[in-house]
Order: C-alpha cells, then structure tokens, then sequence
C-alpha cells in the first residue's frame, strides 16, 4: 500500500489538496497522510512558547478537520503535526513514509508574491525528490 | 485529548507528534540573530538622532558620562531578565513574570503598561519614520508639512503590521541587513567627524574630546537625574536579548555571550556618536538641533550627497524599530489572551500564515488611532504622551526587577552569585527605576515641564496622560476580571529552592494554565 502526503491547514487550498489526494488514494488504493507544519514564522523576541502553543492548538483543530473530512467519505487518514515550516514538514514525512508523491493546493498568488511570501508550492517544486501535485483551491 | 490521532501502520515509522517535541524553538535563533535582536529592537540611530540634543542640554559635555550611568539600572534588570527567563521559558514577558512572582493584579496591569507603551512609542516611530522618508528624497516642502509625514508614518505602520501578520520569510533577514547599515553609518559618521576634529577642519565650534566627559563626578545630583530620566530610555528594547534564551543554539552560553556583545555593541555606539557629535559640533549646537540632531550634522559632516547615509540610518533605525515594537507587543496579549487575561479572540493565529494576527491587526490600528488622533487634536500631547512613556518603562522594567528577586527568593541565600545577580542586582536597579519614576512625576506635574506647557487642572498634561492610561488600565482590567475571574484567581508562585543548582524541577506548568499530560 503506497503513501500520499498532503498539506493541509483548514483553508480552501487545502480543501481541495484533501480531495484531489483522497480521490487518487481511491484509485491506487493508497493511504493518505495530512501534514501540519506548525513553525512560528519570524523568530523575534520572547513569547515564542505561547506563540508555539497557539499554533499548536490551531493545528490540533485542523487535522481534525481533515479527519472528519476524510471520514465524510469514508476515508481514514493519517495525521501529524510537524513543528517545522510546511514545506520542510512535508518532505520530511513523505520521507520517512517512503510516499509516492506530495500533494498540496494554491492560492493561485502570482510567482513574485509566492517568492515573497514563501510559497510552500514553489519551495516543494523544488526540493522534492518525489512527484508533487499543486492543485488549485476551487473558486 | 487524542493528541497523537495516527493510526499504527507497518509501514510507517513511529509518529513524532508536534506535542512531545518542542525542538523547534531550540537552536531556532542563532548567535548573531540574538545580538541583531537585542539591538534592533532598541533603534540606536533613532534614539541617538532624538534623545542626544536634550542630554546635552541637561549636562552640557558630561553626556558620555549620562550615558553610562543611565545603562547601569538596565544592566541590572537586564540580569533579572536572565533568571526569570530560566525560571519561566515558556513566557518570557514580563506580563507573565509578575504574574507568577507578584500575582496576577499586578500582572495584568504590567502587561497593559506594555501594551500602552508600545502604541504610544510606535506614534513616534512613524513620524520619524515619515519625516525622513522624505528627508531621504530631500523633499523639504512635504517634509515641513504635518500632513504629508502624518500620512507616510501611517503607511509605515500599515506596511510593517502587514510585514508582521504575513509573516515574511525575508523580514528576519531585512532587519540583519537594515541593522548592519544603521551601525555602518553611524560608524562611519563618527570616524569622519573626528578626523575632521583633529585635521581642523570642524567648524569653530568644535572642540577636542576629553576624557573629562566621561567623569561623572563633576555632576550635580540634580543634573544626574535630569540626564538620567532622558537617557535610561534609550537603552529601552535591549532587553529583549535577555529574553530569547531558551530560543537561542548552545541555550545555556550563547545567550549571556550575545546579551554582553549586544550591549557592548550598543554603548559602544551611543559613546562614539555622542562625543563625535559633541566635539564637531559643540554643545549649542546639538542643543539648537536637539529636535533631531543627526539629519543636520550630516549635511555639515558629510555635505551632499553623502548626508544621506545618515538619513538612511535613521530611517532604517525607525523601520525596523516600528518592526520590532509590533511584534512582541501582538506577542504580549496573545499571551494574555492565552491565560485568559484579555479577549480570546487576541489569541488566534492565522491559520496560512501561523501568525497572531488579531492582536498584531489591533496593535496596528490602535497605533494609527493614537497617532493621527493626536496629531489632528494637538502635537503637543503626541509629545507630552512621549513624556509620559518614560514613567510607563520605568514602571514596567523596575517592577520585573522586584519580581526577579520576590520569584526566586528561596534562591537568594543559597550562593554568593545568587545574592548578587538575583538579589542585589535586579533589586536596585528596580529601585533607580522607580526613583526615576517618582522624580519623573513629579517634574511632570509641573504644567511648565511639558511641551505644551499646557495645564490640565493644574497638571502637567505628561503626567494626567499617564495616570489617564493608568486608570483606563483598572478599569478594563475589572472588566475582564468579571467576564473571565479564573485568571485572576491565580496565586503568586515560587521557585523552589535549589532550582538553579538543578536540585529541583521547574516552577508549575508554565503554559496558560492547568494542562493535563497526555
């Protein structure tokens, strides 16, 4: 049974990076895992403990959501909660899963804006040693 | 709870689920990014540009001197810093601290003092921040007029709270690179401003540097206060170095290392700028410009177009320092909010960007509010409220400095070391702090004393500012205290003896409150 990993953080990006894996897992009779990367983005200062917990419990809540999202379907999935930024969080675990590919959805920014922004798609594009899916967030 | 929600699959290896593994904030920041910190969040070039010109009118040629000793009360809170730090990672603000060591009354109105402070400072650092974005294009015209920098501070804010909720991955290096040319610049200006000291080639004013300026035993007590009360502030944000420890690679060295370059760095700075700038131009002179002395000794020491460098240096100080007040301020009351001290909603997190994006919205806007509502009522009471703030530091850090010692003192009698750093040192410079807010308020009482040399029912506008947010402070807090009591019936803690020499765990769960153990 192969591996599919996907980003997921409760938007409609993700939504649809849910959906578009869960429908392949279908197909190829894969298991599907939802990755949660939880790095507090800019380091500066105290507080980032709090700052942690409140993206942690954020997180907690998302995955929740993939889950009873997946169950709508009748689908069980994997969840983790990664404490690094999305991109590293899901090489990591498609790596350690041994995944056949990364799904994740788009926001459909422009490149310079995704640059700016770090776009988890553009960095996965490329760093990743395996297929990665980019589907975009219905409008 | 289920916290870790994977199912056992064989093929899969153990799940590492993000509860049990805190790694992230350890060797998230590194050595140098600790010293950047500590200096950025206090804009060298900013305060010097705004605070030099009225120390040298308190103390004439001993500002050298003033600058010295107004570093001492911080250094010793700043050690308090440290402990406290140790003792409660988790939290690192001083709103949390005096919670624990002093309970949560006191907490809550330490952290509100934060909070004010901030939004009253961020005022200021805009309008720098406006003024010389149009000193940078020399645009003299837009910069005279009140409008036009009002507008392009507001936009400064807009901008560094958008930099702040989107959470770019750029902005951590960009202040590396602003801090690097802020420093750079100053350098530079003091070097060449001394060399043309000794070539002879300073104006008539000028005069050689003397180790006399540094004797603080030529000042009168009155004038050591007086130069006191304007330059204990600008060492204000170089705390935060103290705080990001548990963050810091190598936790238990490079942070004591980083907190001793960082200040090195920064005294260094303020002490060569001070006396270049004082032997160039002579004591009048900065008095004459003391509104903002940099931009003119750049035009004399550099002349066009290199006077710019040192626009760039204070406009980048004020950049970056709008940058550095947003953040921990958001910081501050999502971690309120997450004890239940404030509004649940300040505690959310933007779910794309992970950042606390309802309290760095609010602190943006409650910014502006104060900035443009104060301009269109009275710049005068934007700075008498800039007067105000040095009684809300004094405040604050001097309490976190009892609070150092009231936390651990089951620890002070325990070693010598103790006594000093724990006890002593964080006690008395509690003590300067609040003498200094004491002498400051009365002087603020004075109708004469304020920039408006307005009365408010016979008080000077700085001072009924101050007890105003004071006030305002009470009052929110009894409606919090209403709306959600659990917080505050939170008891004072200790740390238990033996603590430091590793006998003894950590104080108490140091997270939001009772959390139960998966």
């Amino acid at each position: 049974m192969g591996q599919i990993v996907v980003g997921y953080d409760g938007s409609a990006c993700g939504d649809a990076a849910l959906d578009s894996a869960l429908d392949l897992a279908d197909e190829l009779d894969d298991r599907v895992s939802v990755v949660f990367g939880y790095a507090p983005p800019g380091l500066w200062g105290g507080e980032i403990a709090e700052h942690e917990e409140a993206i942690e419990e954020l997180g907690e809540k998302v995955v929740q959501r993939a889950k009873s999202q997946a169950a709508e379907r009748g689908a069980d999935i994997d969840v983790e909660l990664v404490p690094k930024r999305a991109a590293e969080a899901l090489l990591e675990v498609a790596g350690q899963r041994g995944a056949r590919m990364i799904v994740v959805g788009s926001f459909g920014d422009p490149p310079l804006k995704g640059m700016i922004l770090g776009s988890t798609p553009n960095k996965l594009l490329h760093m990743s040693e395996l297929p990665v899916l980019v589907v975009p967030a219905k409008s | 709870m289920e916290r870790s929600a994977i199912p056992a699959s064989d093929s899969a290896p153990a799940p590492r689920t993000g509860v049990e593994d805190k790694g992230l904030k350890k060797n998230a920041i590194g050595f140098v990014s600790s010293v950047v910190i500590g200096v950025a969040s206090t804009a060298p070039g900013y305060s010097l540009a705004a605070t030099l010109g009225f120390v040298a009118a308190a103390v004439a040629l001993q500002s050298p001197a003033i600058l010295i000793i107004s570093f001492i009360p911080m250094f010793l809170v700043a050690g308090g810093y440290y402990y406290l730090n140790k003792a409660d990672p988790d939290c690192g603000t001083s709103f949390s601290w005096v919670t624990k060591a002093m309970g949560p009354q006191l907490g809550w109105i330490t952290g509100w003092t934060i909070v004010v402070a901030d939004v009253i400072v961020m005022a200021n650092l805009a309008q720098i921040a406006g003024l010389y974005s149009f000193e940078l294009v020399g645009w003299q015209a837009a910069a005279e007029s009140t409008a036009a920098v009002t507008l392009v501070g507001v936009l400064w804010i807009v901008i560094m709270t958008t930099i702040v909720v989107i959470g770019i991955e750029l902005s951590a290096r960009t202040q590396v690179g602003l801090l690097a040319a802020e420093i750079f610049t100053l350098a530079v200006f003091a070097v060449v401003a001394l060399v043309k000291v000794y070539a002879g080639s300073a104006p008539p004013a000028s005069i050689h540097p003397s180790l006399s300026w540094f004797n603080p035993f030529s000042l009168s007590p009155s004038e050591i206060s007086a130069g006191m009360l304007l330059a204990v502030f600008i060492y204000w944000g170089w705390d935060t170095t103290a705080t990001v420890n548990e963050e810091t690679e190598d936790s238990s060295e490079a942070p004591g290392k980083a907190t001793v370059v960082s200040t090195l760095i920064l005294l260094g700075v303020y002490l060569i700028v001070a006396i270049a700038a004082q032997s160039y131009a002579g004591v009048d002179d900065l008095i004459k410009n003391q509104e903002d002395v940099l931009s003119s000794l750049g035009t004399d020491v550099f002349g066009a177009p290199l006077d710019k460098i040192l626009i760039i240096a204070v406009l980048s100080s004020a950049a970056a320092s709008t940058q550095t007040t947003i953040l921990p301020t958001a910081r501050t009351t999502l971690s309120m909010a997450r004890a239940q001290a404030m509004p649940k909603s300040l505690g959310k997190v933007h779910p794309r960007f992970l950042t606390p994006h309802v309290s760095t919205i609010l602190m943006g806007a409650a910014s502006i509010i104060w900035y443009v509502g104060l301009t269109l009522v009275s710049e005068d009471i934007l700075f008498d409220s800039l007067a105000a703030l040095g009684l809300m530091i004094s405040f604050y850090i001097g309490l976190t400095g009892f609070a150092c010692t009231i936390y651990y003192r089951r620890e002070l009698l325990r070693s010598v070391k103790n006594f000093f750093f724990i006890g002593v040192g964080p006690t008395v410079g509690g003590v300067i702090l609040f003498y200094l807010l004491i002498k400051n308020g009365i002087e603020l009482s004075d109708p004469a004393n304020s920039e408006s040399g307005n009365s408010w029912a016979g008080v000077g506008p700085p001072l009924v500012i101050a007890v105003f947010f004071l006030i305002l402070g009470f009052l929110l807090m009894f409606v919090q205290w209403r709306k959600v009591p659990a917080f505050f019936k939170r008891r004072p803690e200790v740390v238990p003896a033996g603590f430091l020499e590793g006998e003894a765990a950590a104080p108490g769960p140091t997270g939001a409150g009772p959390e139960e153990v998966p």
